[in-house]
């Protein structure tokens, strides 16, 4: 039973509309625990589908649904906490479509049938879009339109690129079913113009969820305007469900021998995603922001990855998982900062370091990983994804890659420096409260990212490579 | 001329026209709501074994995609303390023009594809994807919140033809859960427009430059 | 041939008629009795007796108008197949020639209104000179599309006989939407309702009527019959295209031809009943309208005789 692991939380987020809120906070933490148990359990026997013409597991899902699962436990214990502090407006609301989010996230995992990972993906978006909402502040609102709006058009340029997908099946003349694994199986024999035409599509399509440049223009505002318990999700989860539906479609176009195609088009769209969120990393004022852009970058670097292929695939998806684990728990620290210093201006945050030494530890910490200094693993994935370029032959995007890491990491260190040792202005409080319940979830991650880079079971290691050979990578 | 598949078509291709031509919000509505209607006509004549279980499919579609998600739109805009002007960028003349030369465009590219629709109707691929640049026309060139929602549903009728035009393959479940999705959206949509109305006492998209880099 | 010049001597005398019934229908929307339908008779009959008055500052151009405009529109009734009959002239491209001496016509009504140098007139002259440059584009349209049809360039080759009905055929529905554009070009053309109010008293807001003002009796007469064979003349491609049957006898063609003016006349008049005049600005996009029906029509049939 496969589908569980979605049917639990869309049944339990339908019913926590009309729930009262001390049940709902207990259920989302519940929530939160049966889904990781679940998922953790799909990853060990990987059971067969109650509908396999639409839902199978497949190792980079599987390794998405970890994630997604760990992320949104300590999430939910976190929103336990943060719920108490800052009172949000129509909880039962909140929470639900927290749950129906999380569903529809945990779908997009496990689809195998190209229309399904789409209706899947829009579900995020859908579900996703209230919680954007939460706060009702004007602000919020342009956020949320934004949001709706290019993410619905843009994956509805993904719903043509999977028609043209299928088409590519009718136009080969083979028989096989429109999923993802049976058009790897036949490949081979599919029309090629299709299929390059389907690729485009859905590389714009789930690139403009993803926020790889220049379709990115809604990330920043919904990143900056969520509740950062959501932002942490959707930076962390969300994007990787988007880009899953790049990534297995890069699976069908190396099975039918089209990597020269699709490699250098991911190349390109990853350098100008690079490009682009340094040059505005550098200007930039808002620190939630500045993460949401941090976030851009790190999908380029992903899509660069994507695109050399083979050994950098592997980095890739490294970098995937680092990125979610990291980019979350910052996410989560920025919201205790807005909670402490209740402003979202950079120059406004002063003396982290002394007035609130424990939520800095986490920031910079979270600084440290997310600029791909070792020993977190972020670090790995980008080494591994540079080094294969420069094998490759990649020169000019390697030095563009690496000009633009120095930029960004700049651009980072200068605002996180300025936020953790300017001396405070003597008119703040000489103290932040930081409550333990918003801050061990942080640290968690980090530690969990730390962990992996030195130490990865052998499962799950075997898990990630058997997802990188699928796109020619693995060792 | 006389397969009804290809009146239905042509006036999928009118309401493009007059969609481009309609200064006014509900009149826009009820455009783009007949065009639901009639996209969704269309594979009820395609004349590929035409089971019970398509038929209702079809009628399910008619109902959200010409009747449900316009009177939803429309239902957001009621009460108008709101402008009814869809607040053009670029103008109806210009607007129709476009739509005219869309439309021998499309017409000129669909030449270069080979589709199993064609024998039906040749019209089936230039009234696609006549739509499909409708639809990012509208969402480019009108300022109205609402007129976006509008271009966004004329794409995705767009892209249902273009569903039709080329593959069978498509199971209904799969294409009743995206009808969902869009209408889902839709309404998701709807609901923004009404605060926006309530924030804003307008629609129009002007007011949402304050985010920014 | 005498049964198409007696066909065509009917159409003169019955043209009044019609603009007639346009009144009438307007009467009975707005809930009055109206005036009788013969009324075009009778303001003909009256302004023939009249004399007319000659400003001293007009020329010879302010008397050839009226007249010009009255002959032009006799002669165009000449190429038009009455009741499916055979025109009384025809020759392979008299379309453009009839287009072009309406445009003659026009030419001169434009001047006689100059001639006046009266600022109203002047401006009447601006709106009428710059609208039928737009319906002059909808009509040309309309003609390649024909021509593709029929591969023809005459009102014989188009209206008489059967070939309305192969025109139908072969162009199936889509020939709708050239009805409705040469509904459109017909309401402006003929200065009615939505683009011009031929019962207005406003100068500001006057095109047609405008022109026409420094005119008077017998000058005046020639122009109201001319435009009356005008509508006469439109109404007649219409009514072939909507009732393109051919029975064989005579009779039954000249009333089925007669009811589709009718019904045109009749359309004309709700129209004006039910609808206000535009906005001067928003004319251009109505007339546009006309334009891009013909325009779709065209693309679309092409692309099916391919």
């Amino acid at each position: 039973m496969l589908e569980m692991i979605f049917l639990v939380p869309f049944i339990i987020g339908i019913t926590a509309f009309f729930l009262p809120r001390t049940i709902n906070r207990l259920l989302l933490v519940l929530t939160g625990m049966v889904h990781l148990f679940l998922s953790v359990a799909i990853w060990v026997n990987s059971p067969a589908a109650f509908f396999p013409a639409f839902f199978a597991v497949s190792p980079e899902g599987t390794l998405s649904l970890l994630v997604i699962s760990l992320l949104f436990f300590l999430i939910s214990v976190y929103t336990l906490t943060y719920i108490k502090e800052t009172p949000i407006p129509k909880e039962k609301i909140f929470i639900g479509f927290l749950l129906l989010f999380l569903s529809t996230m945990s779908m997009a995992t496990l689809s195998d049938h190209i229309m399904v990972l789409w209706i899947a993906i829009e579900a995020t978006t859908l579900a996703s879009a209230p919680l954007i909402y939460t706060h009702h502040t004007v602000s919020a609102l342009e956020a949320t339109w934004k949001y709706v709006l290019i993410c619905s058009v843009g994956i509805a340029m993904a719903l043509l690129g999977s028609i043209l997908l299928s088409v590519s099946l009718d136009a080969g003349k083979v028989n096989a079913a429109i999923s993802f694994s049976g058009l790897v199986a036949v490949a081979q024999s599919l029309d090629p113009r299709w299929l390059k035409a389907g690729f485009v599509f859905i590389l714009v399509g789930y690139g403009t969820k993803m926020g790889l440049a220049p379709m990115h223009t809604w990330l920043p505002d919904a990143h900056s305007e969520a509740p950062s318990p959501v932002s942490a999700l959707l930076s962390g989860v969300l994007l990787n469900c988007a880009y899953l539906g790049i990534f297995k479609t890069s699976k069908i176009m190396h099975a039918a021998g089209l990597s020269d195609f699709s490699g250098p088009i991911l190349i390109i769209f990853g350098l100008i995603s690079i490009i682009g969120a340094a040059t505005f990393i550098l200007r930039q004022t808002e620190y939630k922001r500045m993460l949401a852009y941090s976030s851009i970058e790190n999908m380029g670097i992903i899509a660069v990855g994507t695109g050399i292929g083979g050994f950098a695939a592997y980095g890739a998806i490294i970098c995937l998982i680092h990125h979610s684990l990291i980019k979350s728990s910052l996410f989560l620290t920025s919201g205790n900062i807005l909670l402490g210093s209740g402003t979202r201006l950079i120059e406004k945050v002063n003396g982290l370091a002394n007035r609130a030494p424990k939520n800095f530890v986490a920031f910079f910490g979270g600084f440290i990983a997310i600029s791909g200094f070792p020993p977190f693993g972020l670090f790995l994935g980008k080494v591994i994804i540079l080094i294969t370029a420069l094998k490759a032959g990649h020169f000019i995007a390697a030095g563009i890659f690496i000009f633009s890491l120095c930029v960004i990491f700049a651009g980072l260190a200068n605002s996180v420096m300025r936020m953790s040792f300017h001396p405070a202005d003597p008119s703040l409080p000489k103290n932040i409260p930081e409550h333990i319940g918003l801050l061990w979830p942080q640290y968690t991650l980090l530690a969990a990212s730390i962990i992996l880079c030195f130490w990865m079971p052998a499962s799950l290691q075997e898990t990630l490579v058997q997802a990188a050979s699928t796109i020619g990578g693995g060792f | 001329m006389i397969h009804p598949v290809d009146t239905m078509l042509a006036l999928a291709l009118l309401s493009i026209l007059f969609s481009f031509g309609s200064s006014r919000l509900p009149s826009l509505i009820k455009v783009v709501g007949f065009q639901g209607i009639v996209v969704c006509i269309v594979p009820l004549f395609l004349g590929h074994g035409l089971s019970p279980e398509s038929v209702v499919f079809s009628i399910a579609a008619l109902c959200i995609r010409g009747i449900l998600i316009p009177v939803c739109i429309y239902v957001a805009i009621r009460k108008a303390a709101i402008t009814r002007e869809v607040k053009p960028i670029v103008g109806f003349h210009a607007s129709i023009f476009f739509g005219l030369i869309l439309m021998v465009g499309a017409t000129m590219a669909s030449h270069r594809f080979d589709v199993a629709a064609d024998h039906i109707s040749r019209l089936f691929l230039p009234t696609a994807i006549s739509l499909l640049g409708a639809g990012m026309f509208l969402l480019m060139a009108r300022r109205n919140a609402i007129a976006m929602v509008l271009g966004y549903m004329v794409l995705e009728n767009g892209i249902y033809l273009v569903g039709c035009a080329f593959s069978q393959r498509v199971s209904h479940i799969t294409e009743f859960g995206i009808l969902l999705d869009i209408l889902a959206g839709v309404m998701i949509m709807a609901v923004i427009l009404r605060n926006m109305k309530t924030t804003f006492n307008d629609l129009d998209t002007d007011r949402l430059r304050t985010l920014k880099e | 041939m005498v049964e198409s010049i007696a066909l065509w001597v009917l159409a003169l005398v019955s043209a009044p008629l019609f603009a007639g019934v346009i009144l009438k229908v307007k009467a009975f929307f707005g809930g009055r009795k109206g005036s009788p339908v013969l009324i075009h008779y009778y303001t003909l009959q009256k302004l023939f007796r009249k004399g007319s008055v000659y400003s001293h500052s007009t020329t010879f151009m302010f008397r050839l108008g009226p007249v010009i405009s009255l002959a032009v529109a006799a002669t165009t009734l000449f190429f038009l197949p009455m009741a499916g009959h055979r025109p009384v002239i025809s020759f392979n491209g008299d379309v453009i020639f009839v287009l072009y001496i309406l445009g003659l016509s026009r030419f001169f009504t434009i001047c006689a209104a100059m001639d006046t140098a009266s600022p109203f007139e002047g401006m009447g002259a601006a709106r009428e000179a710059y609208f039928p440059i737009i319906c002059e584009a909808s009509m040309f349209m309309i003609l390649i599309l024909f021509y593709r049809l029929t591969h023809l360039l005459s009102f014989d080759g188009y209206l008489s006989g059967e070939n309305p009905l192969i025109l139908w055929k072969t162009a199936g529905p889509i020939l709708i939407f050239v009805v409705m554009s040469l509904f459109i070009i017909l309401l402006t053309e003929n200065s009615r309702v939505p683009v011009d109010d031929p019962a207005t008293h406003l100068e500001l807001t006057m095109i047609h009527e405008v022109m026409v003002l420094d005119h008077s009796g017998p000058d005046l007469g020639l122009i109201e019959l001319g435009s009356v064979l005008k509508l006469f003349f439109y109404s007649a491609i219409i009514a072939r295209l909507i009732f393109p049957f051919e029975t064989g006898v005579l009779v039954l063609n000249l009333i089925l031809f007669y009811t589709g003016i009718l019904v045109v006349t009749t359309v004309i008049g709700v129209v004006e009943s039910v609808m206000a005049r535009y906005r001067m600005d928003r004319v251009p996009k109505f007339l546009l309208t006309a334009f891009s029906l013909a325009f779709f029509a065209t693309i679309i049939t092409l692309e099916f005789l391919r």
